[in-house]
């Protein structure tokens, strides 16, 4: 059983940015999560603090149960994969996969065999007596791996380990990891900013924001149930279109004043209940680029496209924001089926589904839908 | 296996630093100090009469001693000299030195060769060309180059020659060493600089101006301030080739303390020649370091 | 194109010349020590002082014949030997502490070592030679390396390296169970190679030629070093130029040596430093 959990933790530098506020999450005996935020937002600083490179200003540690605040990283029996994989470069690889167990005090023979076995594992065999430096990105990532997996370790940690490699590789890499998690069962802790890799790699993801948890959930639930606007608009490529409208009541109920329109949201996915309380305010709202589409004619939004980007199978449209909020989001955009006449500068006219629209209070957290048991918030 | 507490981080890193520490304080922090105290007392080396403090007499009577005030204004005088007549000298073989030239890396050893000599042996072999003889090295060559005019001297123990001889003893050993700073640095400059101005127009002169030197300021401040300081420190060849003679007309700062200090046992008397020394390069340090970072960018 | 490589020929022309003339002086001192003591002060005035007739080691014999050269070599050696290796040590433990370990009085400890930078020797070689006397401590070995072990430059040198480097090997090295101790002997010094050998040749080379502090506590020729060897060699009778030259020959070629064999290195440390 090695499950980590932190209670209260924070994390506050001398120089005073709070690089952690007050986070509460348990993550699951062999489970794969995920920290995704963009940089800064502390999703390295809370993988160092586990790691014991960092101490925590306030709250607790625990690794199955035991508080491991003031112990020291090789106590804690977690192994971590570096960002760019400080192998030793003056040991070979099997130098390089022998210390961490020699630091131990292993007798030879087991760590002989740990390292042979790892080693068959990752492939390595036939590197061991090679030097980090003659080696590709792809192989100095395993070995980094390997060095972690020796240890036979309770806890996973990996530092964007895929972000100096290529695209392909990535790819490749990114599924061996996957798959190499699921067969020991070992808990891990993955940091990546990269939200595909997210998506892919994590059951459930933990999204922060400058040191804030802005939420935990699998990626369909981040995908279709932002908990506000930031999660809204960072998952997707491009992310969510967040505009602000007023709402108002008309005589089939409630309505969105945008562009000079009115929007029915009679077909929506918002009860009147929960939407009561802001009759009369401005909200912000939510539509995927994915949902919008182009109309020939009739009623839709008329737009004048900024930049065009053909993506083989479909057109990104880029088009200057309606009804901004503050200081986010310069430009919307409307992923379309391909076509090859759009150019930039045309008019063109997009249409959207009603219940394809996701509402937010003023301060951009997420309205309950229809259907949802639960407020889309961030729990444990 | 140990845990990494701050208590215990502490007493590692002091243990670390304890023998640099020690060293430092025992023969850098002590001696200065000391030197401090004692130039307020009347120590004398090897005297049976008992020390007594005497406050700044020392130094009031060093603003009245004719030794030590040439030796000052001898000092001045060499860095007034040798700094600029160095350093132009070493900018000018940096820049001709900064060309796609094959086999630079053997000029540059060759000028940077003195560098290395021990001082006491450029000052030994300096003495033989500077041979008093009418075909002494230095006279001979003097008078070829002055088509016969010039009158063989004996350069060191004649008052008017002997600081000369020295500034040209320094100059030679430490050109190199301002060339290949220089040198290291004009490299750095993108070519890309150039090639842009040139574009707008430059003439090579002006580009000279307008990129190259500028670029340089931050070498050319290090080289200028190295070489002030090294001027005041001037004492192997002094010893060596002149003994401050004649009649202190090459003596310099340092070695009047040694004299002082080692030959005449006037131990407080070199104690306070030391603490002015200091001061002198200090404020030397500060003023030009202020001077240049103004027009540092 | 002719007239292009005309200028190019002359170019280096100009250059070698210049170069000659500016060698000129060593030049002398190598020919002159392979000529008989008359023939170099004779022939001073005529292309003979650089370009001797023909090579007479006669003053190589001499040289050892006359004095203990052996004795001052083996005196130099050993002394700047010490004061490189044991600075090696002394300064690179201070300097990583400095650098990456945290401490109480870490900041001040910085603050006075690069203070201790603008001191030169010469401000403390008289106090300095007052000290050890009284105490009765002159003329040994140990009395020429002891005060140079310790070095503000050597320690500034090391400091700047350490902070280079990456910080991930040494928390790597952390995570997988080293200790301080460990982590600095077998992690972080063989990849200081580069410093260390800028370091030692940097040393070597400020303390070969050191002539004030040997003079001051040096009594008789036990111990006495090269760079004071020659000055009272010059001055014994009777002053043979050849043999003298000869020694200067010997005395520097160490040097030269080691220079050459290092040029890259120390050409790159020294400026490197200056750009900064």
């Amino acid at each position: 059983m090695s499950c980590v959990t932190f209670t209260h933790l924070s994390k506050r530098y001398a120089d005073g940015t709070q690089a952690i506020v007050d986070l509460s999450l348990s993550v699951a005996d062999g489970e794969l999560l995920v920290l995704l935020g963009p940089s800064g937002c502390g999703k390295s600083t809370l993988l160092r603090m586990l790691a014991g490179l960092e101490s925590p200003s306030g709250g607790e540690i625990r690794i199955d149960d035991m508080v491991v605040n003031d112990l020291e990283p090789q106590q804690r029996n977690i192994a971590m994969v570096f960002q760019n994989y400080a192998l030793y470069p003056h040991m070979s690889v099997r130098q390089n996969l022998t210390f961490p167990l020699k630091m131990q005090g292993l007798p030879r023979q087991e760590i002989e065999e740990r390292v042979r076995t790892v080693a068959e594992r990752l492939s390595l065999l036939e590197l061991l007596d090679k030097q980090p430096k003659a080696l590709s990105g792809g192989q100095r990532q395993r070995v980094a791996m390997g060095r972690a997996l020796v240890r036979e370790p309770k806890v996973f940690l990996m530092d964007e380990p895929l972000s100096n490699l290529d695209a392909e590789l990535r790819l490749q890499i990114r599924q061996d990891i996957a798959r190499l998690q699921r067969d020991t069962g070992i808990t891990t802790l993955y940091v990546t900013h990269d939200q595909v890799e997210a998506m892919t790699l994590g059951r459930r993801i933990l999204v922060l924001k400058h040191g804030v948890v802005q939420q935990l959930g699998t990626a369909h639930e981040l995908y279709a149930r932002p908990a506000n606007t930031f999660v809204a608009g960072f998952i997707g490529s491009p992310g969510m279109n967040i505009f602000a409208a007023k709402l108002h009541r008309d005589v089939q109920g409630y309505a969105l004043e945008i562009a000079g329109r009115s929007l029915s949201l009679r077909s929506g996915a918002y009860t009147g209940e929960v939407l009561l309380p802001f009759e009369g305010n401005t909200v912000q709202v939510g539509v995927r680029p994915e949902s919008l589409c182009l109309l020939d004619e009739g009623a839709g939004f008329s737009v004048s496209l900024s930049a065009v980007e053909r993506l083989g199978h479909e057109v990104i449209a880029h088009f200057p924001a309606i009804n901004r909020v503050g200081d986010s989001q310069e430009e919307h955009s409307a992923r379309l089926a391909y076509q090859d006449a759009l150019q930039i500068g045309d008019s063109v006219k997009l249409g959207l589904s009603v219940k394809d629209l996701y509402l937010f209070d003023p301060n951009g957290n997420a309205l309950p839908r229809v259907g949802d048991i639960v407020s889309p918030s961030a729990t444990d | 296996m140990t845990r990494r507490t701050p208590t215990s981080e502490h007493t590692i890193a002091w243990l670390f630093m304890a023998p640099g520490l020690l060293g430092l304080t025992l023969f850098i922090l002590v001696p200065f100090f000391l030197a401090i105290v004692l130039s307020f007392t009347n120590t004398r080396l090897g005297s049976p009469l008992p020390v007594e403090w005497v406050g700044v007499r020392e130094y009031v009577r060093l603003l009245g001693d004719s030794e030590f005030l040439r030796a000052m204004f001898n000092n001045l005088l060499f860095a007034l000299v040798v700094v600029p007549v160095q350093t132009l000298l070493a900018l000018g073989l940096a820049v001709y030195l900064n060309r796609p030239l094959r086999g630079r890396a053997v000029f540059r050893t060759l000028f940077f060769m003195p560098v290395v000599f021990p001082l006491s042996l450029i000052a030994v072999v300096w003495i033989l060309i500077y041979s008093p003889d009418a075909n002494g090295l230095m006279n001979h060559v003097l008078r070829v180059m002055s088509l016969g005019h010039w009158q063989a001297r004996d350069f060191l123990h004649d008052p008017l020659w002997a600081l000369p001889a020295v500034m040209l003893t320094s100059i030679w050993q430490g050109v190199g060493l301002q060339m290949v700073v220089l040198l290291a640095a004009l490299q750095a400059i993108p070519g890309e600089l150039y090639e842009a101005a040139a574009i707008d127009g430059a003439r090579a002169w002006q580009r000279f101006r307008h990129v190259t030197l500028p670029q340089l300021r931050n070498a050319l401040v290090f080289v200028v301030i190295v070489t002030t300081i090294l001027a005041f420190r001037v004492f192997d060849q002094v010893r060596i080739m002149t003994q401050g003679g004649p009649e202190n007309h090459s003596a310099t700062v340092v070695f009047a303390a040694v004299q002082a200090a080692f030959d005449r046992a006037q131990v407080a008397r070199g104690m306070a020649m030391s603490v002015v020394f200091f001061l002198v390069v200090l404020a030397i340090t500060l003023v030009q370091r202020k001077l240049f970072k103004q027009t540092r960018s | 194109m002719h007239r292009k490589r005309l200028w190019i020929v002359l170019d280096y022309l100009l250059l070698s010349a210049a170069a000659l003339l500016f060698i000129a002086p060593v030049l002398f001192m190598v020919a002159g020590s392979l000529k008989p003591d008359a023939r170099v002060l004779s022939e001073m005035d005529s292309l003979r002082a650089v370009l001797p007739a023909q090579l007479d080691w006669q003053n190589y014999r001499d040289v050892f014949a006359r004095i203990p050269f052996g004795r001052y070599l083996w005196n130099s050696a050993l002394i700047n030997g010490l004061i490189v290796g044991l600075g090696l040590i002394v300064n690179a433990l201070a300097a990583y502490a400095l650098a990456r370990l945290q401490w109480r009085g870490r900041t001040l400890i910085l603050a006075g070592v690069l203070a201790l930078l603008i001191i030169p020797f010469e401000a403390i070689a008289v106090p300095l030679f007052y000290q050890l006397s009284a105490l009765g401590w002159r003329n040994d070995y140990l009395v020429q390396v002891f005060p140079f072990v310790a070095n503000p430059l050597a320690i500034y040198l090391f400091y700047s390296f350490f902070l280079g480097l990456p910080r991930e090997l040494e928390e790597a090295a952390r995570v997988d169970g080293a200790g301080i101790l460990r982590t600095f002997f077998a992690i972080v010094i063989p990849n200081a190679k580069p410093v260390f050998a800028t370091v030692a040749i940097v040393t070597f080379l400020l303390y070969w030629g050191m002539y004030l502090w040997p003079l001051l506590m040096t009594v008789d020729d036990g111990v006495r070093p090269l760079p004071l060897a020659i000055a009272t060699f010059y001055t014994l009778p009777p002053v043979q130029w050849g043999d003298i030259l000869a020694f200067g020959v010997m005395m520097v070629l160490p040097v030269l040596v080691i220079f050459i064999a290092f040029q890259p290195w120390f050409v790159r440390g020294v400026a490197t430093t200056g750009i900064k």
